[in-house]
């Protein structure tokens, strides 16, 4: 305890170069945690959403993997499309409780000089294919009735009952529900009745996808399977493999983030040891002193390794204080650069993470005081008379 | 207590060979006020370390209470320096971090004894600084810092106080304070021994060797 209170006092007296080294410690272990949470929030949060699709499978038009899994939990837009005869094959095989199209495409407005984002889906099935929903208003009964995403009824001040005038496709469209805000992509999506989406994007029977509820889950391979072997050209693509493409993607983020927490880690552990040998240098004659009164070798490495452990503890905590209070800028900022994001609770303070992050910056300290110790346990106790 | 029988030092800088002392015999009685003085590279302090067991004689023997030291390892000589000796520096070497207090008890968190409060208080109190116990070592003048590293020397109880020009960076008034205080130190039972340039000091001691070119003369 004596020798801890020495290595605080020791380390007051430099107290700038202390607080720098600190500083570094905290933003680097700050980036670590949050990096460390918002994985595993991440792979909540999908597996929670992928929980509340209402669907088992997709089947979509052969192509890349992670635009598939992109459409599949929020829609966008590829450029090719299913023939709806697909879907009575589907509908044919044994153990189908239903099967859905999906037609997601663009939808210019000149008037108002933009594209809005159309997504046909079965109005019957809404309340299956997206469980989560909560729905200001109703659900469409007829083709021209519409459901907004917040965020494109916000935009356009529009509300329930309003009108939505497409001069070009002699359309006008009757907002009928307005979602409530998910803080997914559903939020900017118009939903129009697949039939009508067909009919305005003259495909009238194409689909982006087709969503397929199984009456087993157990025996989905089997069905899959038989699928692949009947109907050429198409894609299944089951929500584990959704799961699995979205997690890889976020996995590789995590490896390069990581990588680069570390390496800032490494550079303020670098940090910490210069301030420490810092201190050495210019304490030389102060070691030299304790030595002559009396203080082993020993003694002389416990107090400077105490010092390094203690400056790269103290800026761990801070750095993981820092990164608990703004994990929700780091959801904002994970929205903007992910293909995908769960729509809450992607970092949340998690203290098993919190105390993993600790013991290794508590490692990192050991290291980086270990040279600075040696070398002050080295100092000639005739340094301190020597005047 | 401390007999020095043909002592040497030499140190070696390259193929150059410096003789600090050379054969220096030396017998230090309990209780005893020594001074030592000398002009600057005639090999005080190179006496002063190995009396003070930081370094040890090239030739000849050194005993502390009749036990030979140049033998003993790294670790009890340590000991014999925490438990034996005290030591007062001319540039006091008082730790800016801590106060007073905490800088008379620092000797102690090296014996892992513990810290006996009232000693260090009572300590504190016979180098007249009372009032100063919770204060820090900018916040003192000289001669009061050099009284705390005084009460440090004391703390673990030693056989012998070494210091080294402790008038040396002291005004005259404070200078005979300091001097004062060692002096009544040495009426209390202590030894002491003392290396100082300071003639009129060395002269109120019990005994003045003067060192030069290595030899006591």
């Amino acid at each position: 305890m004596a020798f801890l209170r020495l290595a605080f006092a020791n380390l007051k007296r430099h107290r700038t170069r202390s607080l720098l080294a600190l500083f570094g410690i905290a933003t680097s272990v700050a980036v670590l945690f949050s990096i460390l949470s918002f994985n595993k929030g991440f792979e909540r949060g999908l597996a929670r959403e992928l929980e509340r699709t209402g669907i088992h499978f997709m089947i979509v038009p052969s192509g890349c993997p992670h635009e598939v899994a992109s459409l599949v939990l929020h829609g966008s837009i590829i450029p090719k499309f299913l023939d709806i005869s697909v879907m009575e094959k589907i509908q044919k095989l044994d153990g189908i409780e239903f099967v859905s199209p999906i037609l997601v495409a663009q939808l210019p407005n000149p008037q108002k000089g933009r594209i809005d984002l159309a997504y046909g889906i079965e109005m019957s099935r809404v309340r299956q294919l997206k469980p989560h929903w909560e729905i200001e208003g109703s659900i469409p009964a007829d083709g021209d009735e519409i459901i907004l995403g917040s965020e494109v009824a916000g935009h356009q001040g529009l509300k329930v009952g309003d009108a939505v005038n497409y001069p070009d496709i002699k359309a006008v469209f009757t907002v009928t529900g307005i979602l409530k805000e998910t803080g997914s992509q559903d939020d900017a999506f118009m939903y129009i009745p697949v039939r009508t989406a067909q009919t305005i994007f003259k495909k009238p029977s194409g689909a982006t996808a087709i969503g397929v509820k199984v009456k087993d889950p157990a025996v989905l391979g089997d069905i899959t399977d038989v699928l692949s072997e009947k109907v050429p050209g198409i894609q299944i693509v089951t929500m584990n493999q959704v799961m699995r493409s979205i997690s890889g993607l976020a996995a590789s983020a995590k490896v390069l983030s990581l990588s680069v927490a570390i390496i800032a880690i490494i550079v303020s552990a670098v940090g910490v040891m210069n301030a420490m040998l810092m201190a050495v240098f210019e304490r030389t004659q102060e070691i030299g002193m304790m030595r002559a009164i009396g203080a082993a070798r020993t003694d002389i490495f416990r107090i400077i390794l105490k010092e390094g452990i203690v400056l790269t503890l103290a800026g761990g905590l801070f750095g993981i204080v820092a990164a608990a209070a703004g994990s929700d800028l780091i959801g904002v900022f994970v929205r903007k650069v992910m293909p995908y994001a769960p729509s809450s609770g992607m970092a949340r303070f998690d203290a098993g993470i919190a105390a993993a992050s600790l013991l290794f910056v508590t490692l990192v300290g050991v290291l980086s005081g270990l040279y600075p110790a040696w070398k002050a346990s080295k100092i000639n106790p005739i340094e301190a008379i020597k005047g | 207590m401390i007999l020095l029988r043909d002592v040497e030092k030499v140190y070696r800088r390259g193929s150059e060979e410096l003789h600090a002392l050379k054969g220096v015999d030396l017998e230090i009685g309990k209780g005893e006020f020594l001074a030592i003085v000398g002009p600057s590279g005639a090999g005080k302090s190179s006496l002063l370390h190995i009396l003070g067991c930081l370094d040890l004689p090239t030739a000849g023997t050194m005993q502390f209470d009749q036990v030979a030291v140049e033998h003993m390892s790294e670790r009890q000589l340590d000991a014999l320096r925490r438990d034996k000796i005290g030591f007062v520096f001319q540039q006091f070497y008082l730790m800016p971090g801590l106060s007073v207090f905490d800088n008379v008890a620092l000797p102690k968190i090296f014996t892992k004894r513990g810290t006996n409060k009232d000693g260090i208080a009572s300590l504190i109190g016979m180098v007249g600084l009372n009032d100063r116990t919770t204060h820090f070592p900018n916040q003192l003048s000289g001669g009061e810092m050099q009284r705390v590293a005084i009460a440090r020397a004391l703390v673990n109880d030693p056989e012998i106080v070494l210091a080294d020009e402790p008038t040396g960076n002291l005004d005259t008034e404070n200078s005979e304070k300091i001097f004062g205080l060692l002096k009544s130190l040495h009426l209390r039972g202590y030894t002491i021994v003392m290396v100082t340039h300071n003639l009129d000091l060395a002269q109120r001691a019990d005994r003045v060797i003067t060192i030069r070119d290595g030899r006591i003369q």
